[in-house]
């Protein structure tokens, strides 16, 4: 296995990993924004609409 | 002639390489780093990173010294009063420097470069804060690729500063038997399981090491981008920010002041003798053995003489260099350094880096309380311990005998049956007088401790 990584030239591996970390991050940020989104969407809900929400405890 | 050696660590890089002539430390511009050379400066990167102190400075000088065919500059940066190696670091000091590559980086993207290079090597510390030293590390930034030093990136920080995370312990060392940066294979094999939850490990550890290994044929199929390159270096700040190590956890050293016996009566008595000895002492540098949590290094420091304190304690180092964070600029260097094993001369013909003794020559030495360490727990004959201080002091030595009587000595030989013998006041002034005069003999009161102050013989 080494003597295989000697003839790797130091960027070439690590092209690949980093589009593979560029994706994920990519998808995490996505699903963070959407979260968010989601988030802030009900707790503006929320404030607008207060007493449902007591009603229903 | 003018006297011109190359370095011997600067000659990996084909864009230039630093020389030491008159009495200085220069860097060559070759013609081929050119067109980066100019960008550096014409795109106001060279600028903005100076303002923010993140590069060191230099003076473009128009002389070939050495009649090079590839000249195009020569370059005076700031001369630095001392070389330390990533390897003699604390945690923090790795994890700042680790940052401001980060942060380095992050400003070149802004201004269409990148760092080509992001060794540990290519920082230094200067007046308590990392600066960037090797002007030459930036290139032309091409959108479509990913960061060509982010493998380097990975084993010169991120990689042992995970290590110590994870395991609560010092990593660095680990730098000076790869001292190119710890391989992923051996990181992801060190790891703890438990670590494997982090997404920064998951990531750049764990695929790294499965999808690093094979070499990508079709890395100019799918292209990079900015946004793409600006993330990855966010994250990597955000999970290197995280990293810590607990400066709470006690170690043998990191309370010795705290809750030694003898306490601040003692502390208290011997800052008064030690701030009269450093009075009319004339000195430009200090190297102070066994600082601990740098009591004594603080009181050098308030003579404006840069000092360079070491101990072998880990855990106090970075307690110490969190402490004079706060209080930048700081003329204390706190380093990791075990005197009985400091560290050797490595790289390419042994002569890349060169040993801690040798950078380490300094106008005054302070070696308060290490001798009876050194010689009764060590077992390091006295006269050894004398050489040794001998060859790191070039003007001043203030060194702290600690007699057998001393209950901290009893201590060190409670389960002992051997040791060097004789160890005593009388013993000690015999081994010191071959290298030094006997200038000042304090004793520090209600103890049997003595202070000497003493003039290395030329």
């Amino acid at each position: 296995m080494h003597y295989f990584l000697l003839y790797i030239d130091p960027g070439s591996g690590s092209y690949l990993v980093q589009m593979i970390i560029a994706g994920v991050l990519a998808a995490l940020f996505y699903f963070k924004n959407m979260w968010l989104r989601i988030k802030s969407f009900f707790s503006k809900s929320k404030k607008s609409d207060p007493p449902n929400d007591s009603s229903n405890g | 002639m003018a006297e011109y050696q190359r370095h011997p660590a600067s000659f990996r890089d084909p864009s230039g390489f630093v020389f030491f002539a008159n009495g200085k430390y220069y860097r060559q511009v070759n013609q081929s780093y050119a067109k980066n050379f100019e960008l550096l400066v014409s795109s106001g990167l060279y600028s903005n990173l100076i303002s923010q102190k993140f590069l060191v400075p230099h003076e473009v000088i128009d002389r070939n010294f050495g009649l090079s065919d590839d000249w195009y500059k020569t370059l005076l940066p700031q001369q630095l009063s001392f070389i330390s190696y990533p390897y003699e670091w604390c945690f923090d000091e790795l994890k700042d420097a680790a940052l401001l590559t980060l942060s380095i980086m992050r400003t070149s993207i802004d201004h269409g470069m990148v760092l080509k290079d992001a060794t540990s090597f290519n920082i230094q510390f200067d007046k308590g804060r990392p600066v960037f030293i090797d002007s030459l590390s930036f290139e032309v930034y091409d959108r479509t690729k990913p960061w060509i030093a982010y493998r380097q990136f990975c084993e010169c920080f991120l990689f042992p500063l995970l290590l110590g995370h994870y395991l609560q312990t010092d990593m660095q060392k680990l730098l000076t038997v790869y001292s190119d940066g710890i391989p992923v294979n051996i990181a992801s094999k060190l790891l703890p399981i438990r670590s494997r939850l982090s997404l920064s490990v998951w990531l750049h550890v764990l695929l790294q090491n499965s999808v690093g290994k094979k070499a990508d044929t079709k890395q100019t199929a799918t292209r990079f981008t900015k946004e793409k390159l600006i993330r990855l270096i966010d994250h990597l700040q955000s999970s290197i920010k995280r990293l810590h190590i607990k400066s709470s956890g006690r170690t043998t050293w990191n309370n010795y002041y705290d809750e030694t016996i003898l306490s601040n009566q003692y502390l208290e008595q011997k800052e008064i003798i030690f701030r009269e000895l450093m009075s009319d002492v004339d000195v430009e540098n200090a190297l102070d053995l066994g600082c601990n949590n740098g009591y004594f290094s603080k009181i050098i420091a308030e003579h404006q003489v840069p000092v360079v304190a070491v101990d072998f304690d880990g855990p106090s180092i970075n307690h110490f260099y969190l402490s004079e964070k706060n209080k930048l600029p700081s003329a204390i260097l706190p380093l990791c350094i075990d005197l009985t094993n400091p560290s050797p001369a490595i790289g390419i013909h042994n002569d890349e880096r060169s040993t801690f003794l040798e950078r380490a020559k300094s106008d005054l030495v302070i070696a308060l309380a290490i001798v009876h360490h050194l010689v009764l727990s060590k077992n390091i004959p006295m006269a050894d311990v004398a050489l040794m201080l001998a060859n790191l002091t070039r003007k001043a030595l203030i060194v702290e005998f600690v007699p057998l009587s001393d209950p901290k000595s009893q201590q060190l030989i409670e389960n002992k049956t051997e040791y060097h013998k004789p160890y005593d006041a009388n013993a000690f002034e015999l081994c010191f007088s071959d290298y030094f005069e006997m200038e000042r003999k304090e004793i520090i009161p209600q103890t049997d401790r003595i202070l000497y102050r003493m003039k290395r013989k030329q």
